[in-house]
């Protein structure tokens, strides 16, 4: 089913003198990587019962094709076990999608990670962390799937700090950045479903994202309550004039606060729209829009997001804990959108 | 021994040359790429004012790309490749 490898061989002592020779020639993050053996990564392509040449994906303005060999090589460097093999497939599918618009997020000195949001049955059957902890570090599926797609940028799409990735601050999500949405316990429909897909199906959504930020409310009992911190605390983020995708988490507390009142993820998204937009004049005198402040410009509000469902939204997250989070998207809608494809397992 | 397989691209070799230099500026017909940066719109039509006044450039005209992390759209190049003589694509920040 696999093949044949076609890569280049490279011949070592031993596993001790494979890693340093993986890092020796550039092809780690700087962490310890798994030597990629012809049969490891053999059993990472049949656990995808994938040809070795399959194309997963293009990169136009990289002209480079990613092969399911690659990918594979990759995804035996980060640690994957061969079952988490069709998540990361799809998560590379995903940002070779022109919408997603790999030549921005992939070079940009704005630094954004590959955000992974994985919807359905495999997020439990590979134990995808969708609860406590949730960006932290403990589960081997969300700190390897992350790493293997992250390795495919650098490796194949040759996204080198310093050379074609000019991020100028990035951060620690560029390592891994996998969340699952925590379906069991959700009072609304997945995101998945939202976006067209089964329940049944499994998929991933890649977003190009920032570092999560995490907002406090201990206070509120309400919906209302809840959604009013996040707002000002989201008002002014990110690429505030960009307009790009965001991600909403809310995590348990808020969560079934949310349920308590029968808000929908509808409005919710509606509500943030609604709350988390800025007057020209305050964009202008914080420098974030060009020009002077003209008269009306006060009255004149532009919303965070193009539109309401550029905001997406899950539960996921620790069940105990007064937290929820926001992501703000990279750039703007217009550059680079969340896309969702398919886990083919 | 082990052996490791490499996981990195293999180089494709392609040709690429450069579109013949014009020479002189004078009376040619410049393509300003504006690729959406803030202020890049400003140092190009500044870039294309010298040009005009300094080393007679007969006219420019800006065409502007969907955004910053995109080619130049196929109909904008056709355009740009029929109307002018030569281009410039400029950056902002």
């Amino acid at each position: 089913m696999a093949g044949t490898l076609t890569s280049k061989r490279h011949v070592v002592a031993d596993d001790a003198d494979a890693v340093e020779f993986c890092h020796a020639r550039g092809w780690t993050d700087g962490l310890p990587v798994i030597p990629p053996t012809p049969d490891r990564v053999r059993a990472m392509l049949e656990a995808a019962r994938l040809d070795a040449q399959h194309a997963v994906t293009s990169i136009a303005h990289r002209a480079v094709t990613i092969t399911a060999e690659k990918v594979a090589i990759n995804a035996v460097l980060a640690g994957c076990k061969p079952e988490y093999m069709p998540v990361v497939l799809a998560a590379v599918e995903g940002i070779g999608d022109p919408a997603w618009g790999y030549h921005g997020p992939g070079t940009s000195t704005g630094g954004a990670a590959v955000l992974v949001v994985v919807n359905g049955p495999i997020a439990r059957a590979l134990d995808i962390n969708a609860g406590d902890n949730l960006f932290g570090p403990g589960w081997r599926a969300n700190a390897t799937i992350g790493r293997a797609v992250r390795l495919v940028m650098r490796n194949v799409c040759g996204s080198r700090p310093g050379t074609l990735d000019r991020a100028t601050l990035g951060h620690p999500g560029r390592l891994s950045y996998v969340i699952a949405e925590n379906e069991t316990e959700s009072p609304w429909p997945p995101l998945h479903v939202e976006r067209g897909f089964r329940p049944a199906q499994s998929t991933v959504t890649v977003m190009a994202a920032e570092a999560p930020h995490q907002f406090y409310n201990q206070l509120s009992n309400t919906a209302e309550g809840i959604l009013t911190t996040l707002c000002d605390d989201m008002r002014i983020s990110g690429n505030v004039v960009g307009q790009p995708p965001y991600l909403v988490i809310l995590a348990g507390e808020h969560t079934r606060t949310m349920a308590q009142d029968g808000w929908t993820k509808a409005q919710i998204r509606q509500c943030i729209f609604d709350h988390t937009q800025n007057s020209l004049a305050h964009l202008k005198q914080t420098h974030r829009l060009a020009g002077a402040v003209q008269p009306g410009d006060e009255a004149q509000l532009r919303p965070l997001v193009e539109s309401p469902d550029d905001v997406l939204v899950i539960a996921a997250g620790g069940s105990v804990g007064a937290f929820s989070a926001y992501i703000p998207g990279w750039g703007s809608k217009r550059s680079s959108q969340a896309v969702t494809k398919e886990v083919r397992a | 021994m082990m052996e490791l397989l490499d996981p990195t691209a293999e180089v494709v070799p392609q040709a690429l040359s450069y579109a013949p230099r014009v020479g002189s500026l004078q009376g040619k017909r410049v393509a300003l790429v504006d690729n959406t940066k803030f202020n890049s719109d400003r140092l190009l039509q500044k870039v294309g004012d010298i040009l005009k006044a300094q080393h007679g450039v007969a006219e420019t005209r800006v065409w502007r790309k969907r955004n910053a992390g995109v080619p130049v759209d196929e109909s904008a190049l056709a355009e740009i490749r029929t109307t002018c003589d030569v281009a410039i694509a400029g950056i902002g920040d």
